[in-house]
């Protein structure tokens, strides 16, 4: 029976088979298409799109929507529903800065901060804008500055009719707690009354002798514990008054904001103007040369020898003067994608140190055991140190090279530099490099004598049998052979490096995600912890991000995978 | 010059590998193989799984150090590994990060230090046709079946001219259409090139069909050359020829005589050297296959 049950199958083995290459023929240049983006999230390590890139070409359309259920879609739920969890725990805890900020709050920190981003590259291109540039500037600023005017003066009048629509509403509900906290006071006020008229009639009996004084003292201990419950009640109702004060009602916040946020665009605006107007640098070289044809003038008719010596000082001043406002840039605010750019420059700098270190320490470790033995101690003495006592170390031993970090020749020279110029390189951001290199040097030495000295042993007898030099080995054999691994370990340290930094630039105060972070704890502004959540979410997306480079990058270099050819 | 050394080309006296043992005295794997190699002889050394084959070829090639004995190429003593004794092993052994070229080239870049980029690329190219595989020549190790890798072995250790070329089961991975069209394309080289070989197997047809004298072993510990048989096949050879001949099979009669001769042997033999030493000793297993 069971034999003639298989017996069936190889005929729908064949039929399925049959359809299959029928269809693999009419599509063969939509197979490369696939085959091709399938690879390409291999090499990138995004494997759960695979089903649907499947599914998009109609490949076994059942068995692909089963993994996208099961690997895409019940976490995206497991996502949201933490989301949604988030979102409800978060404002029932309340903190001395707030309560803890929801969802939207994070996401609209997101907004708010870019918005100060962008607006800072307005004002900076208004200061540096020339001519008729700046006059098309300023005409499109005072359209929508008298735009924005006019919404103001409406906003406000419906500001103040909602204020007064809202203080009834308040009002209604402050009065019953009111009302409630007045009895309590009464009640209470009474009843102490009573308590301290029947202390007075105790501690009469007590003189005359009639009662003890024990029990006097009973009956006051008892008349404090009862005052401070009668405290403790009107407490709660007060809470109850100030929560209404401070919870106005959401049309009333939501007006208050959009008058804020108006108000705040204006003065934007202005200052916009400003720039374009009387601080813009243009203007400013103007005048200071406007100066300085008067002050020539001046020089030309003199006639006396001290007035001509005066009057040739205070034109090389001017002179002076011009220069220096002409050369003058922006003094931009930071920003959160300034923050975000020179954070991921400091950490591409300690990476790159600690590479620099690691692969031709490891490789000497790994080609020699010696060398290995001498190292071992040291690195299993300094790989746990935290990095804050690096950082510490840094500050003294670096900070030693600098003693006048503007006149040294080395940020001098990174001043010069085009892109590096803006991120305005400074001992902190030195320090926080260093610190970077130091923790991020270790996983990549131990990878890359790991990858070194297991290679093959079949790999090296052909450099013994064609007797390649030292050098040639290590291009030809050791390198290529032990490369995956190092970039597994570079990876990690990349990874390490991340994470070290955002404490590195808190604790140095060099400019970067972790300066943000903790400038937003010092100042307590009413965003600030929301601020300090997204800014979790900036440094743990990039993370994630480098962290995907690295991958591709390990992907591409091991030569034992297909994955290599993409 | 080299004439006077052509009847007495490799001269292998007395090698002999010795493992220490920290319970007796030392064990040695191969005692005393001496062997004298004509130029342009191929040698075929045969014998049970474990008896040392690959042992005295890898002395040979210089990458196990020699215990005591001597190797000399024409009549100068060698040791260490070069160059002028190349290695087929039984694994390609390719750079897998490099192509088929590059593969080939590294060595020739060493052997022709002198040369132009166009000369090596010459070389190269011309050692590549001769194994076949001018088509794949910037092809990587990963894309090719396990017999095309093996023949870039070839051509990388034939590019470097050695004076010897040290085949070490060449052919032990490959199934037997492969190992056949292998076969060929490696006495089809040696015909033209008349390199010194020696080739390790355990297949009696391949020893026969491929060598001019075949080196048996006897089973180890001390194993040592057991019998020599001379193949008078002319060369070049033809498959269907040698098979036809009316000696193969006495040859091949011979050889596995031979062998199942030192297969009763091996336990008398493993228990008397054992007492000898005093020592436990690991079993040898694994029955020829032939």
């Amino acid at each position: 029976m069971l034999w003639r049950g298989l017996e069936n199958e190889p005929s729908l083995f064949v039929f399925s088979f049959k359809s299959m290459s029928v269809m693999s023929k009419d599509d063969s240049k939509m197979d490369s298409v696939k085959y091709g983006l399938l690879k390409l999230i291999d090499v990138s390590g995004f494997k759960v799109f695979d089903p649907v890139v499947r599914l998009c070409f109609r490949e076994e359309p059942g068995k692909q929507v089963g993994e996208i259920v099961r690997y895409m879609v019940i976490p995206i739920i497991f996502v949201a529903f933490c989301i949604g969890a988030w979102a409800v725990i978060a404002p029932r805890h309340k903190t001395k800065a707030g309560r803890v900020p929801d969802p939207s709050q994070v996401l609209s920190a997101l907004s708010v901060n870019h918005t100060l981003h962008v607006r800072e590259n307005e004002k900076e291109a208004d200061f540096n804008a020339l001519d008729s540039r700046r006059e098309d500037r300023i005409a499109s600023v005072e359209v929508t500055l008298k735009e924005k005017e006019t919404e103001e003066v409406e906003l406000k009048k419906k500001l103040a009719e909602v204020e007064v629509a809202c203080q009834a509403e308040i009002d209604q509900r402050l009065a019953p707690l009111n009302a409630r906290l007045e009895k309590l006071r009464t009640s209470h006020k009474e009843a102490a009354d009573a308590r301290k008229s029947e202390i007075v009639t105790l501690s009469e009996k007590v003189v005359a002798e009639t009662a003890a004084e024990d029990e006097l003292t009973a009956l006051m201990a008892s008349d404090v514990k009862l005052k401070d419950e009668a405290k403790e009640k009107e407490k709660r109702v007060k809470e109850l008054i100030e929560d209404v004060k401070s919870n106005p009602p959401k049309n009333l916040k939501r007006t208050q904001l959009a008058y804020n946020g108006l108000a705040i665009e204006i003065a934007h605006l202005k200052k916009r103007l400003d720039y374009l107007g009387k601080s813009n640098r243009g203007e400013k070289v103007a005048v200071a040369k406007a100066d300085l044809a008067k002050k020539e003038e001046k020089l030309k008719a003199a006639d006396e020898p001290a007035g001509l010596l005066a009057a040739a000082k205070s034109v090389v001043r001017s002179e002076e003067k011009v220069d220096r406002i002409a050369s003058q840039s922006y003094p931009r605010g930071t920003t959160i994608w300034f923050q975000v750019w020179r954070s991921l420059f400091t950490v591409f700098i300690g990476f790159i140190m600690a590479a620099l270190v690691a692969i031709p320490f490891g490789i000497m470790c790994g080609l020699n055991r010696v060398v290995m033995a001498c190292l071992t101690p040291i690195i299993s003495i300094f790989k746990p140190v935290s990095p804050v006592v690096w950082l510490l170390i840094f500050q003294i031993v670096v900070g030693a090279f600098f003693p006048n970090p503007e006149t040294h020749p080395f940020f001098v020279m990174m001043s010069n530099i085009p892109w590096v110029s803006s991120l305005k390189v400074n001992p902190a951001m030195v320090y926080s490099a260093c610190t970077v290199a130091m923790c991020a040097v270790w996983p990549a030495l131990v990878n890359t004598a790991l990858g070194v000295s297991s290679i093959d042993q079949d790999h090296l007898n052909v450099a013994k049998v064609l007797k390649l030099g030292l050098w040639q080995r290590l291009v030809k054999i050791v390198i290529p052979s032990s490369l995956p691994l190092v970039f597994a370990g570079l990876r990690i340290s990349l990874g390490v490096g991340w994470m070290v930094l955002i404490a590195a630039e808190a604790l140095s105060g060099s400019e970067g995600l972790g300066k943000y972070v903790w400038d937003q704890y010092q100042n307590g502004g009413s965003m600030s912890f929301a601020n300090i959540i997204f800014a979790c979410f900036v440094v743990g997306i990039i993370g994630f991000f480098l962290d995907r480079m690295m991958i591709i990058l390990q992907r591409s270099v091991s030569f034992d995978d297909g994955a290599a050819v993409v | 010059m080299s004439r006077r050394h052509d009847r007495r080309y490799v001269e292998i006296a007395n090698l002999t590998k010795a493992y220490p043992n920290p319970f007796g005295k030392d064990i040695e794997v191969v005692k005393d193989f001496n062997m004298i190699m004509r130029k342009g002889e191929i040698v075929s050394v045969i014998g049970h799984s474990g008896c040392g084959k690959s042992t005295v070829l890898t002395m040979v090639a210089g990458l196990n150090p020699i215990s005591s004995g001597s190797l000399a190429v024409e009549g100068r003593e060698v040791s260490g590994p070069g160059p002028d004794r190349a290695v087929v092993f039984q694994s390609p052994c390719l750079l897998p990060w490099m192509s088929t070229f590059e593969n080939v080239m590294l060595g020739v870049k060493q052997c022709y230090p002198h040369g132009t980029k166009k000369e090596r690329r010459e070389i190269c190219e011309y050692y590549l046709n001769l194994v076949g595989l001018a088509d794949s020549m910037n092809r990587y190790p990963r894309e090719m079946s396990g017999g095309m890798q093996q023949r870039v072995g070839i051509a990388r250790a034939i590019a470097l001219k050695p004076q010897v070329l040290l085949l070490d089961e060449p052919f032990g991975r490959l199934d037997s259409l492969t190992r056949m069209d292998l076969q060929d394309v490696i006495l089809d080289i040696l015909d033209r090139e008349k390199i010194t070989t020696m080739v390790i197997t355990h297949d009696v047809d391949e020893a026969i069909y491929m060598s001019d004298r075949i080196c048996m072993m006897t089973n180890g510990p001390e194993a040592t050359v057991g019998q020599i048989l001379d193949v008078p096949f002319k060369r070049p050879r033809q498959r269907q020829d040698v098979l036809d001949d009316p000696h193969y099979y006495d040859f091949r009669f011979a050889l596995i005589a031979f062998l199942e001769k030192q297969e009763h042997a091996k336990d008398s033999h493993v228990a008397a050297v054992k007492e000898r030493l005093n020592a436990p000793e690991k079993a040898e297993s694994e029955v020829v296959s032939v």
